[in-house]
């Protein structure tokens, strides 16, 4: 048995031909799926409609949906199972996060909050008075 | 048979190729993530192909980690397997 906790991420393309709040009853139902089976959801990202590269289905747009989760490896199975099982998701896929894309998550989660700290210095500058002002009697040579 | 042999000046009219260096080493990029689409349009031909890594000049580590991403990037249809100009 697998017990080792660990971080998943999840992307699965909803048919688009539904509305709105049909496809966020998908995405609920995924997210629910995955806290039945123990695991936790971190991070939702909703990527919204797009093109897809290739039809699928015949279709040819795609609602995409992005989920961030952490739970034990037994919590896959069930939810790849739940993914094949509803027919308004045209594709998924879920990646474990290796050490290398945790690494480059926290590098630019730190830049994103070194970034944040930065913006209130650029402010505190006042515009500066432009040093030559154009009168309008001096014609311009 | 032997090959003809090169001239001196055939030889020396070769203009030497620049050393190319693997992009994401110098970008210090640990990480090539499936859903950055654009950037790994770069590395994919007009028909959709990977370019292999002697062309791009991509060393050996990244251009693993690249081949992943493409290809969980078409799974999603984030890349196509065929551009659509060949179908």
């Amino acid at each position: 048995m697998d017990t080792a906790k660990r971080l998943y991420e999840t992307t699965f393309i909803v048919n688009a031909s539904l509305d709105d709040p049909q496809v966020e009853a998908v995405i609920t139902r995924v997210q629910e799926t995955i806290t039945k089976n123990g695991g936790t959801v971190v991070a939702v990202n909703k990527w919204g409609r797009k093109r897809l590269s290739y039809p699928i289905n015949k279709k040819t747009n795609g609602f995409y949906a992005n989920l961030e989760f952490e739970g034990t490896g037994s919590l896959v199975g069930p939810l790849v199972r739940a993914f094949q099982l509803d027919e308004m998701i045209l594709r998924h896929l879920t990646i474990v996060l290796d050490r290398r894309a945790l690494k480059a998550r926290a590098a630019a989660a730190a830049s994103a909050a070194a970034a944040a700290a930065l913006p209130e210095e650029p402010a505190a500058v006042p515009a500066r008075e432009p040093l030559f002002k154009e009168t309008e009697d001096q014609p311009k040579s | 048979m032997m090959r003809p042999r090169r001239t001196r000046r055939e030889r020396d009219n070769q203009t030497p190729r620049k050393k190319r260096t693997c992009r994401f080493c110098d970008a210090k990029d640990i990480y090539i993530d499936y859903k950055d689409e654009k950037r790994l349009q770069r590395f994919v031909t007009e028909q959709g192909k990977i370019i292999p890594k002697r062309i791009t000049g991509t060393c050996a580590k990244h251009q693993r980690q690249l081949v992943q991403a493409i290809k969980r990037a078409r799974h999603l249809a984030l890349l196509p397997f065929v551009s659509d100009t060949i179908r």
